[in-house]
């Protein structure tokens, strides 16, 4: 599927939707995809400091335990109650209702560096396919 | 990733990557973890039915006079009370009483047997066995030239009958036959490893893609769906079977792992028979039970279970389970830690989660035959 424009993304397959200076964080279609049913999700604490690139997390699927990273650093404003007693929102919304936390963005315009445009997320996703 | 062509392919790993099968290594093979979905899967053999390529499992064929005498004197259950076309559970034990593996055997004539051992298990159990052949004992792998598809789940009597030319509907629970599907030679054998009704059909590679897109294709509008390992092992938990490198190993006997049912002790002698008899009567040794968590995130193997504080033991399995709805799992724990109804804690990524020792199965089909 086409990536959702206007998102940044990270090669850790994890998404970023950015609102002024607060970032809304989960992970891609195609990871969703990957991990398989999603069946527990471990956010970060609400008023953490977390940095670019930093283990957050965990994301577990009935097979596998995955480490979740954050694309994007700052500290932690607010995560998805919802996810904890329905993780599977994340398999079926990845974009959408299944948003992981929210990030007060520090000095973003460096960070953005780091991270992906659909376009090029798109081209990282069709060579990871293959 | 690791390099699929490093693992063997059964006749059937063309039709898995055509369904969309996640193909992971298992036991040698190239095997699909799952398709579209493991809950999705799971729930199709618990409602309606499911489909597994089991060719990854070795078939080895014994003949001759003296296999029973032979087969009774390395494993821990009955081989020569057998009657023609039944099949039995059974345990291949060293000498200390731990596991070599865990097998079925089918008793096919007064002469011929079939031994299907774990895919993990057969370079292993091949050296084993061939280097004890008795010199009156004729022995055929089959593993590779032949497959086997296992149909599970509440509908498997009406999916498979069309395609067999005896009455299925007939067989009993842990009997076997030899007859065609699809015109075919095959063995039919009531047998599996889900918890549900079903069949297993040991037969010819070659026609093993035609039986299972036939079965595939007539059961698809009645939502039975190929299944993958990850779904057989969530419904072999639930069911509270054991799975060879997990519930039971060359260090983890039978006793322990709780299969002291198969264990017979009034068996003139067996290989490992006075260790597991010593620590059956002093009863003091660590036991597989089972565990359920209702919080937190999924058991896994390794996570270490604690009661009041101390080390209790370790997980050994676990899967979170649609049909209990919640975390089981199984743990390896002292006897003190045993009993069920024990509250337990189990650590996961250095925090403590609330847990319990459960009797198992943790499911058991209502219409038992």
């Amino acid at each position: 599927m086409a990536q959702p424009q206007g998102l940044l993304y990270s090669k850790e397959h994890e998404w970023a939707n950015v609102e002024g200076d607060v970032a809304t964080i989960g992970i891609t279609d195609y990871a969703q995809g990957s991990l398989g049913d999603i069946v527990f999700v471990e956010l970060p604490k609400v008023g953490a400091r977390v940095d670019q690139g930093g283990n957050v997390g965990v994301v577990e699927s009935v097979k596998a335990v995955s480490d979740l990273f954050t694309p994007l650093g700052g500290e932690v404003l607010e995560v998805n109650g919802t996810l904890e007693d329905d993780p599977s929102l994340v398999n079926r919304e990845p974009f959408a209702g299944g948003w992981m936390f929210k990030v007060k963005v520090s000095s973003l315009d460096a960070q953005r560096a780091n991270l992906l445009d659909a376009a090029a997320y798109e081209k990282l996703v069709a060579e990871s396919e293959h | 990733m690791v390099n699929e062509s490093a693992e063997r392919h059964t006749v059937l790993f063309d039709e898995h990557r055509a369904l969309g099968g996640r193909m992971v290594p298992f036991g040698g093979f190239s095997m699909p973890v799952q398709y579209e979905s493991i809950l999705k899967e799971h729930d199709a053999v618990r409602k309606r039915a499911g489909l597994f390529d089991l060719s990854h499992m070795a078939q080895y064929l014994f003949t001759g006079a003296d296999v029973a005498a032979w087969l009774d004197e390395l494993t821990v259950n009955k081989v020569a009370t057998m009657k023609p076309l039944q099949a039995r559970y059974n345990i291949f034990t060293n000498e200390r009483g731990g596991a070599h593996d865990d097998v079925i055997i089918y008793r096919l004539d007064e002469a011929r047997w079939m031994v299907v051992v774990n895919a993990g298990n057969a370079p292993k159990m091949l050296e084993y066995l061939t280097s004890r052949l008795p010199a009156s004992v004729e022995f055929v792998s089959k593993h590779g030239p032949n497959a086997n598809i296992a149909v599970q789940g509440p509908l498997s009597v009406g999916l498979l009958a069309p395609y067999v030319d005896v009455d299925v509907a007939g067989l009993k629970y842990y009997t076997c036959v030899e007859c065609a599907v699809e015109g075919t030679p095959a063995i039919v054998a009531r047998t599996g490893y889900t918890g549900e009704d079903g069949f297993e059909i040991f037969v010819d590679g070659e026609a093993a893609v035609r039986i299972w897109r036939a079965l595939l294709d007539a059961g698809r509008a009645k939502g039975v769906v190929a299944c993958g390992l990850g779904a057989r092992d969530v419904l072999r938990l639930e069911a509270g079977m054991p799975l060879y490198g997990h519930e039971l190993t060359e260090e983890i006997t039978p006793v322990q792992a709780g299969l002291a049912w198969a264990v017979k002790f009034d068996k003139p002698s067996f290989v490992g028979k006075g260790p597991l008899q010593r620590q059956a009567q002093a009863d003091q040794y660590a036991r597989v039970v089972g565990v359920k968590s209702v919080e937190g995130p999924p058991l896994r193997e390794g996570y270490v279970v604690k009661c009041e504080e101390l080390p209790m033991g370790e997980i050994r399995s676990g899967a979170p389970s649609p049909t209990v709805g919640a975390n089981v799992g199984t743990a390896l724990v002292a006897k003190a830690a045993a009993a069920p109804g024990t509250r337990i804690t189990v650590e996961v990524r250095s925090r403590e989660y609330p847990a319990e020792v459960v009797a198992l199965p943790f499911y058991k089909r209502e219409a038992q035959r």
